[in-house]
């Protein structure tokens, strides 16, 4: 038997995969392998020729009261972002899966934050939540005298960013939802209700399982978007009110390479957000895919 | 063939493509230049089109690309588009702090500052980047004349006591003394804590930023606190309003505009505004008064024009810059739209300019006489100015005082350590 020539296969292969590889390695690999190598140097783009500090800036940076500052920030910010949307997307999914123009038209308003520019949705939001805002006009109309300060208020600040995320981010997760309970068998539910299982139970033991990768969907992609967290904060907050209220890695980022010029103590700490990130998404992974079951 | 054919096409795509894209330098094509602007209420697009026609009207040779800054923060975006090999052959209003040490700016020389009231304003190691085109008065006390005759002050506060008998009047009638604010723009929170640091503590010892520079003084040196503590004391006394640190500069000048708040701190700039609007009460002006009624008045003068010392076209470049810069239709035009004062030699205002930018420029003319004008604090860009990146934490610090955060001690000890971090 002729066995057909290996280099045309290969070159079958390649073909697809290149463009993939390629942008793949230009557009993620590079700046990530950059990044790194900025990080062991003081570069500053006004102040050359940088000069090779090893590991330097990381030693500093675990020293750093502001960098330590906004990671306990964005932790606090990831933690109510994952958690949040979740748990209201879940309840919004299940209440808009029946059929019917009410629930469609709902599903889209449910949906329409998510298409929308984070930078609209930021100014909009500091508009709603200024002390002489909507809201508070609202609680002024029903007696409360003196309403928070959802931005000015350091303790409430980070709140009141973090409760815009959500809102933007419930959307996504109420669509994802909503496909994972649609792929779920209704003869398994028919069958579950013969044998006695009431809506909660059959909720319970049959539903719930079967959102396993829906939950995993939304877990990681509300974990890397929390703590990606850049633009909310500077159009809302601009990191404070004050100093280390809101600010978290990423707007630290930022401003430390864009604002104060160090390239290269700015590219540590988005070294550590990445190491963080993947450390976290990985465990997450890891934890919620054993979780899954196929049908 | 057909194959090498597809190969060739391929590649000269790929390298026309990374030609546009790295190291480009300025992307201009012909005799364009590209000129970097931004857009504010004062300065809505139309202002800028205007202008650029105005001068390539009268210099036919020149043909300009507007760029926008994608908001006010247009330093941030020019080091954006230095580092992505796009920096534009001319930028307005960049701070030159590190653009021009790296030796992206051209310098500008003598004879071509001839025109100009302070050539030598903003050195950089010697060398003066940006046309020190206008000065801006940072910060004047603005006050509804209303609500100060509803609280029976009958004149201008003139001395630092008189200030707080006045406050304290307004407060009694249940008015808020000073209009505040800061949010995503920040400045307006420490709009108070500029006047008084360039008051109390530029006044005595003008130079007290380069020797920070220079590390003979620090934030926790007794001056400096003593004039953040001042501030610290406007907010213990309740004459500013802690809400009102989320609100931002559009909505600040708007609250004031609208009558809430008595006094208003803010950069000559506001006269443009004031004089637009026309709100339903008269406002007056003064200068940010110090302990004693000594005159002093801070100023920032420059602001204008930075042209690419690596531009292909500099000649263009340049020539338009000073065309910009000294046209008197131009010039006229921003002070009406921006409340400049012109720093031009020979030049006086429109006779038909507001009388908020009337009232300002006249207490401005005065303090020039007198030989009053110091820097204003955080407002600075040259080598007396403040490190990059420190202006964002000043703004941090005067709103952890105001918020309740840090006392005046801890504000300033957080300057220092940041400062450190900043070299």
């Amino acid at each position: 038997m002729r066995r057909k020539p290996i280099l045309p296969r290969v070159w079958h292969f390649a073909s697809f995969g290149a463009p993939g590889v390629v942008i793949y390695l230009c557009f993620v690999m590079a700046p990530i392998l950059i990044s790194f190598g900025y990080s062991l140097t003081n570069h500053n783009p006004f102040n050359p020729p940088s000069e090779f500090v090893g590991l330097e800036n990381y030693k500093l940076l675990f020293q750093d009261e502001q960098f330590l500052t906004a990671l306990r920030v964005t932790t606090i910010l990831t933690v109510i972002v994952v958690v949040v949307p979740n748990l209201l997307g879940l309840g919004v999914a299940v209440l808009l899966d029946r059929k019917g123009w009410l629930y469609h038209a709902l599903r889209s308003v449910f949906f329409t934050p998510v298409i929308l520019s984070s930078v609209v949705v930021s100014i909009i939001w500091t508009k709603l939540l200024d002390d002489r805002g909507p809201v508070n006009d609202l609680l002024r109309a029903v007696g409360v005298e003196q309403p928070p300060g959802w931005l000015s208020d350091p303790d409430l600040a980070l709140f009141s960013v973090a409760s815009i995320v959500c809102w933007q981010m419930l959307g996504f997760c109420v669509v994802v939802y909503l496909a994972g309970l649609q792929g779920v068998p209704a003869e398994l539910l028919e069958a579950a209700e013969i044998d006695g299982a009431g809506p909660v139970r059959r909720f319970r033991a049959v539903t719930w399982p079967l959102l396993a990768p829906s939950l995993t969907i939304n877990t990681v992609v509300l974990l890397i978007s929390a703590f990606k967290t850049y633009d909310y904060v500077k159009v809302v907050t601009n990191g404070g009110p004050g100093s280390g209220t809101t600010a978290t890695i990423a707007f630290d980022v930022l401003a430390t390479g864009l604002d104060a010029n160090h390239v290269g103590y700015a590219s540590a700490m988005a070294v550590v957000m990445l190491v963080i990130v993947a450390t976290l998404t990985t465990i997450v992974l890891r934890f919620l895919r054993r979780r899954e079951v196929d049908l | 063939m057909r194959r090498s054919f597809a190969w060739g096409a391929a590649l000269l795509i790929a390298a026309s493509l990374t030609g546009c894209t790295v190291g480009g330098g300025t992307s201009t094509s012909g005799g364009e230049i590209s000129f970097l602007t931004f857009e504010t209420p004062n300065l809505p697009p139309f202002y800028w089109d205007s202008a650029i026609k105005r001068v390539t009207d009268r210099n036919p040779g020149l043909s300009v690309k507007k760029l926008v800054a994608p908001s006010t923060d247009r330093t941030g975006y020019a080091k954006q588009l230095l580092q992505s090999g796009q920096f534009p052959d001319v930028a307005i209003a960049v701070d030159s702090a590190g653009f021009a040490e790296s030796g992206n700016l051209y310098a500008w020389t003598p004879e071509e500052l001839k025109d100009f009231q302070f050539p030598a304003a903003n050195p950089i190691k010697g060398g003066h980047h940006q046309l020190p085109a206008n000065t801006q008065t940072i910060p004047p006390i603005y006050y509804n004349k209303k609500l100060f005759a509803d609280a029976g002050i009958t004149s201008a506060p003139a001395t630092w006591g008189e200030l707080l008998a006045a406050s304290e009047k307004l407060k009694a009638k249940g008015i808020t003394p000073f209009t505040i604010g800061g949010g995503k723009e920040g400045f307006p929170s420490a709009m108070l804590l500029d006047g008084l640091v360039s008051v109390e503590v530029y006044g005595k010892t003008p130079d007290w930023l380069s020797q920070r520079r220079a590390d003979k003084v620090k934030f926790t040196d007794p001056a400096f606190q003593q004039a953040f503590g001042k501030f610290a004391d406007l907010v213990a006394k309740g004459y500013l309003d802690k809400t009102q640190v989320s609100r931002d500069y559009s909505a600040t000048e708007a609250a004031f505009l609208n009558g809430e708040g008595a006094m208003y701190p803010m950069g000559n700039w506001f006269a443009a505004s004031a004089d637009a609007k026309k709100p339903s009460f008269d406002i007056g002006v003064f200068n940010f008064p110090s302990e004693d009624g000594k005159l002093v008045v801070p100023a920032y003068t420059g602001g204008g024009i930075v042209v690419n010392a690596k531009s292909p076209k500099l000649d263009a470049a340049r020539k338009f810059a000073l065309a910009f810069q000294l046209d008197k239709e131009q010039i006229d035009a921003s002070v009406k739209a921006d409340g400049l004062f012109p720093a031009i030699k020979g030049y006086t205002p429109p006779s038909d300019a507001g009388p908020v930018f009337k009232a300002g420029y006249e207490l401005y003319k005065e303090a020039v006489a007198k030989n009053a004008v110091v820097n204003a604090f955080s407002w600075e860009t040259a080598d007396d100015g403040l490190l990059p990146g420190m202006k964002d934490k000043v703004y941090q610090a005067a709103q952890d005082v105001i918020t309740g955060r840090k006392p005046v001690a801890d504000a300033c000890a957080f300057l220092d350590a940041e400062w450190a971090k900043a070299r």
